[in-house]
């Protein structure tokens, strides 16, 4: 605390102006001021910041766009239930992942852990994480540019050797799509390859898919998390691409893909 | 109640294909407790969530940043929810950690977009002639505090706005108190000197 003898530091005094000295500081600094001219100057001076902070700022409270935090808040799971069944639910693990898309962070260098799962789980769950994990995705999240051809390969090099494909960028190119990024998170415990590309005129758009042993199924159609989907298996995955776009057109590219794509 | 306590830890596949161990703490104990904290958080977040956005746009200065903020402390409160402690402020829990997302999470990214200086009298979308006084006022207000460094800026609005103790203040900012007294007070010296100058 301050020396007797010197000028009070700006900090005592602010501290003293603030309430938050010792009740033998503030007497002390009190007295100080009937005494000391420069004192009582510097505590006038330091004084003249008390502005009306409570009332400048509460108009911002105004400001928050209140309906979409509220829906924001609404969209968070419930993070309950299942949970009590593993620990560590997928729910939970996809809310961190909401977390790391929301702030930019690299979704790969985030660990990515599901639960456990029981085996009626693993038909159209998967899909439904994977949908509200891409519904927590917007234009911003895909803002930039398609990477070069070269950068595409090795994130498909990546995701080539964990699911045991061959995928190339012609492979996986979608019309009027922008390719972003392919990248591997991982699901069930399982590897979940995850290629974003941003539809112009409706937004994200995502091919993922996933190690699966349901056997051989054509396409079929669905909607969930307010975003349309065309799903379909081979012998060892099942994959799936999820978009705002309308459901013919989804249906249409799912399509194209499934006829270059061996899986 | 989970009966057993087995540990476990699952693999997670990092960006060149590595595979790390990620621990996972066992939450094998009082699970009604923690459901009865999701569901304290969950409507303390709904109750605060004007006050997050305000201090997420002090940090941020930027209206994107401030909707992203408070998206992530949602995300993490919820997360975390068993770690709130019965009893103790909520607000400033959640003050704490939109804090830590800004600071960890998204201040370099935005400091890195270059993101600019928001005047006030863009936030501020009152309408009504008669607010027009007051507007101005609390704009100019709002606009000294804005100019503050970030540190001394976040100081002054969690003191002074939102009305916390130096301590409250220390732990939101994870700072010594020493620290509070001093951004406070180099803030103070710097607005005392805009007053001065103005008047």
């Amino acid at each position: 605390m301050t020396d007797r003898s010197s000028l009070p530091s700006d900090e005592d005094l602010t501290a003293f102006l603030d309430g938050e000295l010792p009740a033998e500081d503030m007497t002390r600094i009190a007295d100080l001021a009937e005494k000391s001219q420069d004192v009582a100057d510097r505590i006038a001076f330091l004084s003249r910041a008390d502005l009306p902070f409570a009332d400048a700022f509460a108009p911002l409270l105004e400001a928050a766009p209140i309906d979409r935090l509220e829906a924001m808040l609404d969209a968070v799971p419930e993070v309950r239930g299942k949970a009590a069944a593993t620990g560590y639910s997928r729910r939970q693990v996809f809310t961190a992942l909401a977390a790391s898309i929301v702030a930019g962070i690299a979704i790969d260098r985030s660990i990515i852990v599901a639960g456990r799962m029981g085996a009626k789980e693993q038909g159209g769950e998967w899909r439904a994480a994977v949908a509200q994990y891409m519904a927590l995705y917007t234009s911003d999240t895909l803002a930039g540019t398609s990477p070069s051809r070269d950068v595409q390969l090795a994130q498909l090099a990546t995701v080539n050797s964990h699911l045991g494909l061959a995928l190339t960028p012609e492979d996986v190119a979608l019309s009027g799509k922008e390719f972003r990024r392919a990248q591997i998170l991982a699901y069930d415990k399982q590897p979940l390859a995850q290629l974003t590309y941003l539809d112009p005129a409706t937004g994200p758009m995502a091919l993922c898919i996933t190690l699966s042993d349901g056997g051989v199924r054509d396409i079929s159609d669905e909607r969930r998390s307010a975003m349309n989907i065309a799903f379909w298996s081979g012998p060892q995955h099942a994959i799936m691409l999820i978009g705002h776009a309308d459901p013919t057109e989804i249906h249409v590219l799912a399509q194209s893909v499934k006829d270059r794509i061996t899986v | 109640m989970v009966t057993s306590s087995q540990p476990w830890s699952d693999y997670a596949l990092g960006s060149e294909g590595t595979v790390r161990r990620a621990t996972v703490p066992r939450q094998a104990i009082a699970r009604e407790a923690n459901i009865a904290s999701h569901s304290t958080v969950r409507s303390g977040l709904r109750e605060n969530l004007q006050r997050l956005w305000r201090y997420g746009f002090v940090l941020s200065r930027a209206r994107d940043a401030a909707d992203d903020l408070v998206q992530q402390t949602c995300v993490r409160a919820l997360e975390r929810a068993d770690q709130f402690v019965e009893g103790t402020r909520l607000d400033r829990w959640l003050l704490t950690i939109l804090h830590s997302i800004w600071l960890n999470e998204v201040r370099s990214r935005r400091v890195r977009l270059g993101q600019g200086l928001v005047p006030a009298e863009d936030i501020l979308v009152h309408d009504g002639q008669h607010e027009m006084e007051m507007r101005l006022a609390a704009a100019d207000v709002m606009n000294r505090v804005n100019a503050l460094p970030e540190a001394q800026r976040a100081a002054v609005f969690l003191a002074y706005v939102e009305g916390m103790s130096y301590r409250e203040v220390a732990e939101v900012l994870d700072i010594p108190i020493g620290t509070v007294m001093s951004r406070l007070a180099a803030a103070r010296a710097k607005l005392a000197a805009d007053t001065d100058g103005g008047e």
